[in-house]
């Protein structure tokens, strides 16, 4: 296929979230790199939603694709929407933290978070082992520069430092397998892995099954999940409050579209030697994450642990294999919840960390006392966390566990439900801090809440309680769709 | 014609020299150069599929020029991190970085 043969208006939204990021880059350098500029962040918001306006109107009803390497379909529609919108959430997180560091370079950030954005874009529509490797690379490119963005902090930069280079390890890992597949097809397109993968698993199955185990591996790093996870609490301690919601919550998902990209396309021919594998990873995730997400006192650390058990629960749907369009539509209707309860977690985490300057779990002691408003909605994020009914958490996790009875895996299902169960004590921990305890002498005063905050918090729990009433809105969307076109 | 064996071979030990670096070394310079013996493994596989392999055309080559390209950007912000490490802490020792820890 000629270079100008193909149809790059598909690309559209991409390019005008890359002209927008280069023009807040540009803008920032000539207003002066320090002091606060809200505008920027208007303007980042602004940016954020034109793209996903532009992603439902303009590709929103139509498959195709560029010589199989960028692909728009209704999944990479989908999961566009949903980084899209989690991203402005994290920038209205971001804007109230932004301006009290004087050292956080406001306009750097905001375009930052709109380059990472554009890789996880890049990341959802690939279809092809480079286009997935380049975008995934200017996600995780720019969240290392994101981690480490206080530079005279000494914990942002640590975290910085262990986060580059364990994911410059994972990325290793991830090109090492793709280069035997690369070397056993002759292809890099996802589509014809896909057609030859049964009969090459014949031929050379142990280097089939190395490449997958490393690919395993990476990818595995990347959702954090057990054994590759122990980057996790410590990048997420250690990095800016907002920045560790972008990496809990956005890259998280970006990862698992193209988890389930990579698997249900180019290796669904050997279903039967990774779908076990996956089973017991996510269990094994599940039961370290809430056990060791018990004894947390840091919020930070706690919410890594909860957010690694939380990507143990998404990895079920992905071993409970029935159909494709099945599997897609369970994860990403948890995926939805997930993000819209952590971000609105997060959007309370950091103003009240911010505000007590201390990030222990006893900053939160009183909370309905200081304000009530703040204290209701963080209770109803760690419930429909926990996965309690009349939460979108409950909808999501009650669909995984049919999916995974559906797929026979009892064992699996069982794991799920207990292990959520452990998770209700440190939970109802932080809620218990919120509602029982009086809040300190000196700090009883009613907090009044930025409108950034605000906003974020009643749009997380608007849709977080919403899809615990009304989940057949989605579901019956969901279930309707055809979500692959290749 | 040297079999490929051979440079498959030779990127396996690349690679795990480069795996056993990362693991053990305590200085992160070092470190990051590990990374890129594990990057520059998979160029050897590449280039070497792209050639000699069973399916050998051109992608393999096209491949490796991005790895190269993401390989030097990673370096770039990874040494820009080490810089600012080591303003905070006067020390670029890997087991000295140890305020994050449960």
């Amino acid at each position: 296929m000629l270079l100008f043969d193909a149809n790059w208006s598909l690309m559209t939204p991409e390019i005008v979230l890359a002209a927008f990021a280069l023009l807040i880059f540009t803008i920032d350098f000539m207003t002066g790199v320090k002091g606060k500029k809200p505008f920027i962040g208007r303007l980042s918001i602004v940016a954020l939603l034109t793209t996903a306006a532009l992603v439902v109107g303009w590709n929103g009803a139509q498959t195709a694709s560029i010589g199989h390497m960028f692909v728009v379909d209704p999944f990479s529609t989908a999961f566009k929407v949903v980084i899209l919108v989690g991203v402005a959430l994290v920038i209205g997180i971001s804007m109230y933290y932004v301006d009290r560091h004087p050292d956080m370079y406001q306009g750097e950030f905001y375009s930052l978070l709109l380059f990472a954005t554009l890789g996880a874009m890049l990341m959802v529509s690939s279809l092809d082992l480079i286009t997935l490797f380049i975008g995934l690379e200017i996600l995780s490119i720019s969240a290392y520069c994101l981690a480490g963005f206080r530079k005279y902090h000494k914990k942002s930069t640590e975290s910085a430092v262990k986060y580059v280079v364990l994911g410059g390890t994972a990325s290793a890992f991830i090109l090492y397998g793709m280069s035997f597949i690369y070397g056993l097809t002759g292809t890099t397109s996802l589509v014809d892995i896909g057609g030859q993968i049964g009969t090459l698993f014949e031929a050379y199955p142990y280097l089939v099954m190395m490449s997958l185990l490393f690919m395993i591996a990476g990818f595995g790093f990347k959702i954090s999940v057990v054994p590759f996870h122990m980057w996790a609490p410590d990048v997420y301690e250690g990095a800016p409050t907002p920045v560790t919601a972008f990496l809990a919550a956005i890259s998280k998902v970006a990862a698992f579209a193209i988890v389930i990209r990579v698997f249900f396309i180019g290796f669904e021919g050997i279903y039967e030697e990774w779908g076990f594998l996956i089973a017991i990873v996510a269990a094994v995730t599940m039961v370290v994450g809430n056990l060791i997400a018990l004894n947390q006192h840091n919020i930070k650390r706690l919410m890594a642990y909860s957010g690694i058990a939380q990507a143990g629960y998404l990895l079920v749907p992905v071993a409970a294999f029935v159909t494709l369009d099945m599997t897609v539509s369970v994860v990403l209707f948890y995926a939805i919840a997930y993000v819209m309860m952590t971000l609105g977690a997060f959007a309370v985490i950091t103003f009240v960390t911010e505000k007590t300057g201390s990030e222990d779990i006893l900053s939160f002691r009183g909370l309905y006392h200081r304000s009530p408003f703040l204290a209701i909605a963080m209770s109803a994020f760690l419930i429909s966390l926990a996965g309690l009914p009349a939460t979108a958490g409950f909808t999501g996790k009650a669909w995984i566990f049919f999916q995974a009875i559906s797929a026979g895996l009892l064992w699996l299902a069982v794991v799920m439900i207990v292990m959520s169960v452990v998770s209700f004590f440190y939970y109802f921990g932080i809620i218990s801090q919120m509602f029982m305890k009086e809040p300190d002498e000196d700090v009883v005063t009613r907090m009044s809440i930025p409108v950034s905050t605000a906003s974020v918090v009643s749009v997380s729990l608007v849709v977080t309680i919403g899809l615990g009433f009304l989940p057949f809105l989605l579901i019956n969307l969901f279930t309707s769709m055809n979500w692959m076109a290749f | 014609m040297v079999s490929i064996q051979f440079f498959l071979a030779l990127a396996a030990i690349l690679f795990c020299i480069g795996l056993y670096g990362v693991l053990t070394r305590r200085h992160l310079v070092v470190v990051l150069i590990c990374i890129e013996l594990m990057l520059n493994a998979v160029n050897i596989n590449l280039v070497a599929f792209s050639s000699i392999g069973p399916f050998a055309n051109i992608t393999g080559q096209v491949f490796t020029l991005f790895v190269i390209t993401v390989a030097a950007a990673e370096a770039a912000v990874g040494l820009a991190i080490l810089i600012a490490l080591y303003r905070n802490r006067a020390s670029i020792d890997a087991i000295k970085q140890d305020l994050l820890r449960w």
